[in-house]
């Protein structure tokens, strides 16, 4: 039996210090307890914690180890061995063996990384390795990017001693699955894959097989790619040292590649992307692990969903109605139709029967160009973006409370975080990086999720309470009223921080409970249960998304939830605060910008005469003092003939905007609708007007994600031969209608914008480097991580109690339509689909699917795979039901990314009261079974 | 006739049952722990009695006990590790099966000293019947008040389960048995956190093995000081082999650790000498894992003396001339043993199970078998026998677990002690298909380091 010579006592090293740099030391700590280790006999400072590779690379430089089964965002696994280096307790002293990445550095050691003793063990190590390994390196996809070759070329092997033996070069190639691929016969079984599945992920797709040498990889129950849970994530793609797990794009190849970093485009999370180009067209697209957002990680959408950039479908001329059909025109007749119109409306009508409509998925400059344009040019504040339609009462309820309406905290207070709290979200489908983390949280420690669904979070968090739709109200007063009932405040907090909590207390005390636990159908004692958990938690964050928004009371909600936070002294410290999930990738950014009717850039109230002076100066323009419509109201204002001209930017409303018909109509009533756009979309196809816009990857600018981050998108390739840039466009018009700007550029833009937005003072282009920069960004550059620290931005935070009342659409319909039907969205589309149904996200996810309980499956006498009717008071759609105990009976749930469902057809005009954000999330409706007659006959 | 203190009443009729045992002394020591000894009390005197794990490191327990960390609010962890699967080891086996209570009663007061309410028995899947039994009497001594909750009266809680393993020896290693125990693969950890200070969940915990624990036993009944008595130097208190091989009386016997090795194999009491009149050639005193000693190294140390069954005489001359006591597998080769095909069945062994981690050990293993089945088979070449050498250096230190040098350890000795003999099957690959190679001459091969 073996000898273990073990050191019981030394100190565990658990989490590896991934930023070790940032958390160094203050000079004064390290003379207290300077403590040092040799490198070939030189001393160098030791860090708390440090591994010894990471001590040697720290200070010797990344070549000096080389590694196989390590990965920047892995925990070290020591099993290839490859980074052995010799220790000896004295200079020059006898020596052992350990593999540097997982042995932490003990003071006063010595260590040898290169000894001929080391160099030669890591030799045999890589010849044992290859005597299993196909040497077809020149045909394979990641030659010259293959980290066993690098290392196998390092090291020095030239030949292999061992004779042909048993081997596993036969194993078959898995191409199964769109995007993902694997061919075993390059294994070299070092875990990265399990790893990354399991520590980045969490999805526990792949794992480890068989013992020794029939040690292998299998993907779920031994399936192929496509049949096991895998979600396309791509992680152990590139954690792959080889070419073993790859993808169809060959990411890890380097044939004639150079490289873009770039940002996603597809939510909120702004994850950071390294875009591969051959020849100006784009091949794969990794994550960059130094990114701060996302650290080497991304989505199937982020990673593999680029396809629709060069997709046939795109538009590529502009193109103009005539005689009641869409024709293509040149650029030069696209801006004189439109500049006579406009010019025509606004004379025969005045401004204010223009209007315009913003987009969240483009930079913040076209944001700013496009209210600019829309106030400076046009005259008028009618202009409002697709925030109206997702987190508008995040930000009206945040200011409302806290003085801003942004994240008070950022993704990295996950690390310092002791509880979190979802709410309304289901960020592993919908935030799906972030979802990712959040997911790793509630594995390890308590969560509390809030939701109607038993979403992926919900099945791990401690605490889900499944409430009805359109109860988050009543059940947060539940909630506030169990921490002042258990005495849970925090009280200093209260006092010196906070104002209305007397009067507030009052009204929360005054809740009655049987009639609150009745309405949202949530056990009392669940609630009292998870209230105490998140007061008494030493640090407790939430998040929520559109399941708090998208409702009649979304504003109150949101004002609660700050309320919660306050009670609970949770907010101006790391690892607290509220923070919203956003949507899409730059609705924080289309708020900052002034894309709204009452607020100007930077958030400055445009009927304050102050204010009102002050952009008047800036814009060099006439401007109106008074606020303008809101999305809903711009419907209403064209059904009433007060509005004549509407100019959309990137922006879907026929599909996504709720009740299509009522939104059909309205459109149908103008005279002047101007659409920007990659596709043609169904709000495209009524247009007066349509402009061939560029993608993502074919523009400069900034983003701004979830956690105020100001990011760099970078133009990856040029735009497609007929497209501009939606700046461009803006720019365009705006000079062809008589205000001089200068071609679109991120650099004089940023400049112009951080005189006139308060927080952007310090942004800089050429500043923002690669992780860009959190805001508020003051004058000398410096970003912020955490808002609100020492005071609130409105002074002291404001307490404001909201009140439980069912929604008008259950009050009207409920009699009639006795289900609730609620929308979500799926991991694989993006909203409407425009982009992700043209890329290979649509063999993964084919179809709207609504989801139903059981009981109320077998009423109707449905089965998964049926068509079902749903029926709502405005109409109906067909759609493929599946049974599923995922929601509670009485409650249905649907996608709406796929145009043949149209799933807005039945969904109600009902609009949070304050913010006018539509109600998607609470839908009266009844079903049928069907046999899918009516979608045929639609059609 | 040597003192026993573990398998005295071993042959008594009916001692399995817990009457039996409780009517000749058995659970004394847990009333001596829970009703008279604080835990660190009983820390000490398992201290006192210089007690080494008997699971094959002998690693001195009461230090690794007082290594336990203790943080506020964590349970702590006492698993015994009964997984015995290293060929040529059955001393477990046979003392569970004899004796169950004698574990249980060892666990309840072991657990008791670590401050352990929950412990597990993790067993090897084979011993289903063992398993059995020891589920048997862990039931008899909850129906009697051992275990359970407030045990004696004391306060003290204490659950006890068995747990079998799968069929794979790498869970003998403890942290890969953590974390079959788990539920997982049961891949071995890497070390440091210690389980002293992340065990089982995460928590605070102890492994030993199953001899050790009973060694408690009668610890804590007569007092460590007096346990120290028994044996030589460091080696302290009794120890049971497994004796096989061909010797006259193969079995498990518990000896006085510091009796000679020549008396250990000759004498009537214990092997009883070599079978059919045959010369010895050489012995693995310890289990598989350790150096195999040519059949002048066995009885007598290189320097001339006696060697002794204790673990310091054993590793007297180290790997150079010596060997390790190890789980205490005593195998016994006569002159019509070929080592060469000994070797090559060790190593097919650590090959099949090798978890596969680390690629030394999982390529390096695959390659000592191939090129030791070539040599066996008369188609191996004098190269072989360099890349044999150099595969097991490479192997050796060099892994995540231990096993990579159990691995590595058997076939250094071979080729240190038995050259001649592997070259012999290069250079008379026909004579070596029919016919032995007899015993090897009195020279130790001394190859060039590295
Ligand atoms: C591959 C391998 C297999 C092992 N198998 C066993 C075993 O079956 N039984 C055992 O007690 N120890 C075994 N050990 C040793 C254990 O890891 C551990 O050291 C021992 O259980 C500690 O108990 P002790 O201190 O009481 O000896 C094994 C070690 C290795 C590396
Ligand atoms: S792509 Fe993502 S989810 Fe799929 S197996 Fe790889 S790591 Fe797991
Ligand atoms: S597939 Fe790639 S990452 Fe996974 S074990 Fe094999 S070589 Fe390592
Ligand atoms: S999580 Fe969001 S930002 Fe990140 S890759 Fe996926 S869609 Fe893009
Ligand atoms: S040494 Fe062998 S058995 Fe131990 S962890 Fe490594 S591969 Fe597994
Ligand atoms: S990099 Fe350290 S063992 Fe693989």
């Amino acid at each position: 039996m073996a000898f273990e010579l073990t050191n019981h006592t030394s100190k565990p090293v658990t989490a590896r210090e991934k930023d070790s740099s940032g958390d160094s030391l203050s000079p004064t700590d390290t003379q207290k307890d300077t403590r040092f280790a040799y490198i070939d006999n030189q001393p160098y400072e030791i860090r708390e914690g440090e591994t010894q590779l990471q001590f040697i690379r720290r200070n010797l430089g990344q070549d000096i180890v080389p590694t196989l089964c390590d990965a920047p965002n892995l925990e070290p696994f020591g099993s290839c061995r490859v980074c052995s280096v010799d220790v000896a307790l004295q200079e020059n002293g006898a020596v052992r063996t350990q593999a540097s990445c997982h042995t932490p550095v003990a003071p006063n050691s010595y260590l040898y990384p290169n000894s001929d003793r080391i160099q030669k063990l890591r030799k045999n190590i890589i010849e044992l390795v290859l005597t299993d390994h196909p040497l077809d390196c020149l045909t394979c996809e990641v030659n010259n990017n293959c980290e066993l070759q690098t290392v196998a070329a390092k090291v020095g092997v030239r030949d292999v001693r061992y004779p042909a033996g048993k081997n596993h070069l036969d194993r078959k190639k898995d191409l199964s699955h769109p995007y993902m691929t694997s061919d075993m016969s390059k294994c070299i079984n070092c875990s990265r894959c399990v790893r990354a599945c399991d520590e980045v992920q969490g999805q526990f797709v792949l794992s480890m097989a068989g013992r020794g040498f029939d040690a292998h990889i299998v993907k779920g129950a031994n399936q192929n790619f496509f049949e096991s849970d895998c979600v396309s994530c791509g992680a152990c793609a590139q954690a792959c040292p080889t070419s073993a797990i790859s993808d169809v794009f060959e990411s890890k190849s380097i044939a004639n590649t150079e490289k873009t970093r770039t940002i996603c485009t597809y939510c909120g999370v702004g994850c950071n992307l390294e875009v591969a180009t051959v020849n100006g067209k784009v091949k794969s697209i990794q994550a960059p692990y130094d990114a701060a957002v996302n650290e080497g990680h991304t989505c199937l959408k982020g990673r593999f969903a680029f396809g629709f950039y060069n997709h046939p479908d795109r538009l590529r001329t502009p193109l103009i109605r005539r005689n009641g059909e869409l024709q293509p025109a040149t650029w030069d007749e696209a801006y004189d139709y439109i500049a006579n119109e406009l010019t025509r409306i606004k004379k025969e009508h005045g401004p204010d029967f223009i209007a315009g409509i913003s987009s969240a998925r483009c930079t913040n400059e076209e944001n700013y160009l496009m209210q600019k344009f829309i106030r400076a040019v046009i005259g008028t504040n009618n202009i409002d973006s697709c925030a109206r339609v997702c987190h508008s009462p995040t930000a009206l309820g945040m200011q409302r409370t806290f003085g801003t309406g942004a994240a008070t905290n950022s993704i990295i207070d996950l690390k310092y975080t002791d509880l979190i709290m979802v709410i309304g979200a289901n960020p592993t489908e919908g935030h799906p990086v972030t979802g990712a983390k959040l997911k790793q949280f509630a594995m390890k420690k308590p969560a509390i999720v809030i939701d109607p669904r038993r979403t992926e979070m919900a099945r791990y968090a401690k605490y889900h309470l499944q409430l009805r739709p359109g109860t988050n109200v009543a059940l947060l007063n539940m909630m506030l009223y169990y921490i002042i009932q258990e005495g849970l405040e925090d009280k200093k907090f209260i006092e010196n921080r906070t104002e209305g909590y007397e009067e507030f207390r009052q009204k929360i005390l005054a809740l009655n409970i049987d009639e609150a636990e009745k309405v949202t159908g949530v056990n009392r004692e669940l609630v009292r249960k998870a209230a105490i958990a998140y007061a008494s938690a030493p640090n407790a964050m939430s998040f929520h998304g559109l399941g708090v928004t998208e409702h009649t009371l979304g504003t109150f909600t949101v004002m609660q939830i700050a309320d919660l936070a306050m009670i609970t002294g949770n907010i101006g410290r790391r690892g607290v605060g509220v923070n919203p999930l956003r949507g899409q990738n730059n609705v924080q950014g289309a708020a900052d910008m002034g894309c709204q009717p009452h607020q100007g850039a930077g958030y400055l109230d445009v009927t304050d005469p102050e204010n009102h002076k002050k952009y008047e100066a800036f814009y060099s323009a006439k401007l109106p003092d008074y606020v303008g419509y809101k999305i809903p109201q711009m419907y209403q204002a064209a059904l009433n003939d007060k509005l004549k001209a509407l100019w959309l930017m990137g922006e879907d409303v026929v599909q996504t905007d709720p009740n299509t018909h009522h939104v059909k109509a309205a459109l149908a009533k103008l005279d002047l609708i101007v659409v920007q756009e990659i596709f043609m979309t169904e709000t495209a196809k009524l247009a007066h007007v349509v402009l061939p816009a560029a993608s993502f990857l074919e523009k400069s600018g900034t983003f701004t994600n979830g956690e105020r981050r100001i990011q760099r998108v970078q133009q990856v390739t040029e735009p497609l031969e007929g497209t501009k840039p939606d700046g461009q466009i803006m720019i365009d018009i705006m000079n062809r209608m008589g205000y001089a700007q200068k071609p679109y550029h991120p650099d004089w833009l940023l400049a112009e914008i951080s005189q006139i937005v308060p927080f952007f003072a310090g942004v800089k282009w050429n500043e923002l480097g690669d992780n860009g920069k959190q805001w508020p960004v003051a004058q000398d550059g410096s970003d912020t991580e955490i808002l609100h620290t020492d005071s609130f931005k409105r002074g002291k935070g404001k307490f404001i109690a909201a009140e439980w009342r069912e929604t008008p659409e259950i009050l009207k319909n409920g009699q009639e339509f006795p289900y609730i039907i609620t929308t979500n969205r799926e991991l694989e589309h993006y909203n409407n689909g425009t982009m992700t149904r043209r890329t290979g996200n649509v063999k993964i996810l084919t179809e709207d699917v609504l989801l139903l309980h059981p009981d109320d499956a077998a009423r109707h006498d449905i089965k998964s795979g049926d068509m079902v009717c749903v029926i709502s008071a405005r109409g109906k759609v067909d759609i493929k039901a599946r049974v599923t105990d995922e929601v509670k009976p009485g409650v249905m749930s649907s996608t709406f990314h796929f145009p043949e469902i149209a799933m807005n057809n039945i969904t109600s005009s009902e609009c949070d009261t304050d913010a006018l954000c539509p109600e998607y999330k609470v839908v009266a409706c009844t079903i049928r079974k069907s046999k899918g007659k009516y979608k045929e006959e639609q059609k | 006739m040597g003192r026993k203190l573990l398998l005295e009443h071993a042959n008594i009729e009916g001692i399995a049952s817990y009457d039996v045992y409780r009517k000749n002394g058995g659970y004394r020591s847990v009333e001596k722990a829970l009703k008279t000894m604080t835990p660190d009390e009983v820390v000490e005197e398992v201290k006192k009695s210089g007690l080494r794990g008997r699971g094959g490191a002998g690693f001195p327990t009461g230090m690794k006990w007082s290594f336990l960390a203790k943080p506020e609010g964590v349970p702590r962890y006492l698993l015994c590790n009964a997984d015995e699967s290293e060929p040529g080891t059955f001393k477990d086996r046979y003392l569970m099966e004899k004796i169950p209570h004698l574990l249980i009663e060892g666990m309840i007061t072991s657990s008791f000293a670590l401050g352990a309410n929950q412990s597990y028995i993790y067993i090897r899947g084979e011993y289903m019947y063992v398993l059995r039994i020891l589920e048997k009497a862990i039931a008899e001594a909850y129906a009697n008040g051992w275990l359970g909750k407030n045990i004696l009266g004391s306060g003290y809680n204490l659950d006890l389960a068995v747990s079998p393993g799968a069929g794979a020896y790498i869970c003998g290693e403890e942290t890969a048995l953590i974390e079959s125990l788990e539920g997982k693969r049961g891949n071995p950890r890497i070390k440091p956190p210690f389980p002293a200070v992340k065990g089982l969940w995460g928590c605070p915990t102890v492994v030993n093995n199953v001899e050790t624990i009973a060694a408690v036993v009668p610890i804590v009944n007569d007092g460590g000081d007096e346990y120290a008595k028994i044996g030589i130097g460091k080696s302290t208190g009794t120890k049971l082999i497994s004796a096989s091989g061909n010797i006259r009386k193969p079995g498990v016997y518990e000896i006085e650790l510091g009796i000679s090795v020549d008396e250990f194999l000759n004498s009537e009491e214990w092997c009883g000498g070599m079978k059919n009149g045959k010369r010895l050639k050489a012995c693995v005193p310890g289990g598989s894992s350790v150096p195999i000693l040519p059949h002048f190294l066995v009885t007598k140390t290189a320097a001339g003396e006696d060697r002794l069954m204790s673990y310091e005489s054993l590793a007297d001359g180290g790997f150079a001339t010596g060997s390790m006591l190890g789980s205490g597998g005593f195998i016994v080769y006569d002159e019509d043993q070929c080592i060469v095909r000994n070797t090559w069945n060790f190593t097919r062994f650590y090959h099949h199970e090798s978890c596969g981690q680390c690629s030394p050990c999982r390529e390096g293993t695959g390659w000592m078998e191939k090129v030791l089945h070539r040599l066996e088979y008369g188609h191996g070449k004098m190269e072989d026998i360099d890349l044999l050498w150099d595969i097991q250096r490479k192997i050796e230190g060099n892994t995540i677990c231990p096993l990579g040098d159990a691995a590595a350890w058997p076939v250094a000795a071979a080729i240190r002690h038995f050259r001649e003999e592997f070259e012999w099957h290069v250079n008379e690959p026909q004579a070596c298909m029919q016919r032995n190679y007899g015993l090897v001459a009195e020279k130790v091969f001394a190859p060039a380091s590295v």
